[in-house]
């Protein structure tokens, strides 16, 4: 309390007490605005700490290349839309019964967080290898930050999706790899976990992608982000808020508004095929399979929505192609083939 | 909340009924040019930081990083040297006012810092005491 109260002693002696009860307020206060200074310095230094932190990646080395497993295909480089980042890729051609390669239809391969276009542990390569052989071309890349990709800031689909965009102005405009093939006639995407992501984004705003497939995609970062800063960075979950809004400050990554659930219903009429693990997340790390339900919900929202789901029994993040094989790769066949329609080029 | 009575050896009667209301919110404003010159400070730091972000895009990833923490950095190093010299002279200008016997003034001015100081931590208190909903 301040309080100054009247006194019967002596003039001199009130005007001493006063003043020192004065100077006490005034050492209280500047106590306080020293302390809140302290700790708001202290909140702002782990604050950027954990974005710079969640800004970088782990960059993983490509392993192998198409030509190991026997594809034909060519390095490209395009740069993604609105930042011009040099995106590096691979072009497969698809390769008809007959053998006749084609590139009248074009599936975009887009890996997830901290791996690049071949990702071993996904099956990647084997995946492209996998499409190509039913007739589809592929153009598989690493996103920015990743394999061989300039490095940049990871926003989790955010800006990632400007490389998927990029990928689509290549086909339609850019330099062609195989000259003597012609121009793709028709673009799908597949994506797993953060690619997953990065292709509903994407799509949303392109509506040059005529399907996806989404495996294992999150439905909103802002959750995962709540679990995993706390647990992997071994900080108390108040910090969380701080490094996000650090990040929002520092490189314009505005997390609490990467949530390809509030977007995905904009994909309609465009079929979507959403996979997702039975046992993903068991270590609490990943991706909840309830987050298919999720998106599901949100792109049946849409009137003239074209949604199927498949719930993978058994299997763990981004596993269900390892799982289920040949029933993943003729599932997904059939469903771009419905999309796309079939290849003519051949007749 | 403060409550005063002036003592009439130290505070004549006249200049207590020139105390008031008017004395109480020259205080207030008196004690939020401290956090006035710190939110200004701040949000010049912050568009700084972002012009900075967008003009090093060119050198890449790390450039702009550099540019964007080191800009930042400044500008809030910047904020607290500010926000610290008006603390300082706010202080001693209350310490005036005790003297001469301003304690309305005096008075109101402790309680808008000491209003600042909660406003400082706000974003910490905030970041307590809002749910956050983690995934499982």
């Amino acid at each position: 309390m301040l309080t100054q109260t009247p006194s019967s002693s002596a003039p001199a002696s009130v005007e001493d007490k006063s003043t020192r009860k004065g100077r006490i307020w005034r050492r209280v206060v500047a106590v306080l605005l020293t302390l809140s200074v302290l700790l708001m310095v202290g909140y702002s230094g782990v604050s950027f700490y954990i974005a710079t932190q969640l800004q970088v990646g782990h960059r993983t080395p490509i392993y192998a290349t198409p030509a190991s497993l026997g594809l034909q295909y060519k390095d490209v480089t395009f740069p993604s839309r609105y930042d011009n980042l040099q995106i590096k890729g691979w072009f497969i051609p698809g390769i008809l019964p007959n053998g006749q390669l084609t590139s009248q239809r074009t599936i975009l391969i887009v890996h997830g967080i901290d791996n690049n276009r071949a990702d071993p542990g996904a099956g990647l390569l084997n995946l492209s290898s996998d499409l190509a052989h039913q007739g589809f071309a592929i153009l598989a890349f690493d996103l920015r930050g990743n394999g061989e990709s300039p490095t940049a800031a990871r926003s989790f689909g955010l800006y990632e999706q400007r490389d998927v965009l990029g990928a689509v102005d290549f086909l339609h405009s850019g330099p062609l790899p195989y000259p003597q093939l012609g121009r793709t006639h028709a673009i799908a995407a597949w994506g797993d976990s953060l690619g997953g992501a990065t292709v509903i984004l994407a799509a949303a705003n392109e509506p040059a992608i005529k399907a996806i497939v989404s495996d294992s995609s999150f439905a909103d970062i802002l959750p995962r982000l709540e679990r995993d800063i706390p647990a992997q960075g071994h900080v108390p979950a108040m910090f969380t808020p701080g490094g996000l809004i650090a990040a929002q400050m520092l490189y314009g990554v505005d997390y609490y508004n990467i949530r390809p659930a509030s977007v995905i219903a904009s994909i309609a009429p465009r079929p979507i095929l959403l996979i997702h693990g039975a046992n993903d997340n068991k270590d609490h790390t990943t991706t909840p399979p309830a987050d298919m339900y999720v998106l599901a919900a949100s792109a049946l929202s849409a009137p003239n929505a074209n949604v199927q789901t498949w719930m993978v029994p058994g299997a763990t993040h981004v596993q269900a192609y390892h799982v289920e094989g040949q029933v993943y790769v003729d599932r997904i066949v059939a469903f771009y083939t419905a999309a796309l329609g079939p290849d003519n080029s051949g007749s | 909340m403060s409550t005063h009575s002036i003592d009439e050896t130290t505070a004549p009667a006249p200049k207590q009924s020139v105390e008031g209301k008017g004395s109480a919110i020259h205080g207030v404003l008196i004690g939020l040019i401290p956090l006035g010159l710190l939110a200004g400070v701040v949000l010049i730091a912050v568009v700084i930081t972002a012009l900075a972000r967008e003009l090093a895009a060119g050198g890449g990833f790390y450039v702009q990083q550099q540019a964007a923490l080191i800009t930042l950095i400044v500008g809030l190093v910047l904020a607290i040297v500010v926000f610290a010299i008006a603390c300082w002279r706010v202080l001693r200008q209350v310490a005036l006012w005790q003297k001469a016997g301003v304690a309305v003034q005096a008075a109101a001015t402790l309680w808008t810092l000491g209003f600042t100081a909660l406003v400082i931590i706000s974003p910490i208190l905030l970041a307590i005491l809002l749910p956050q909903h983690p995934a499982p």
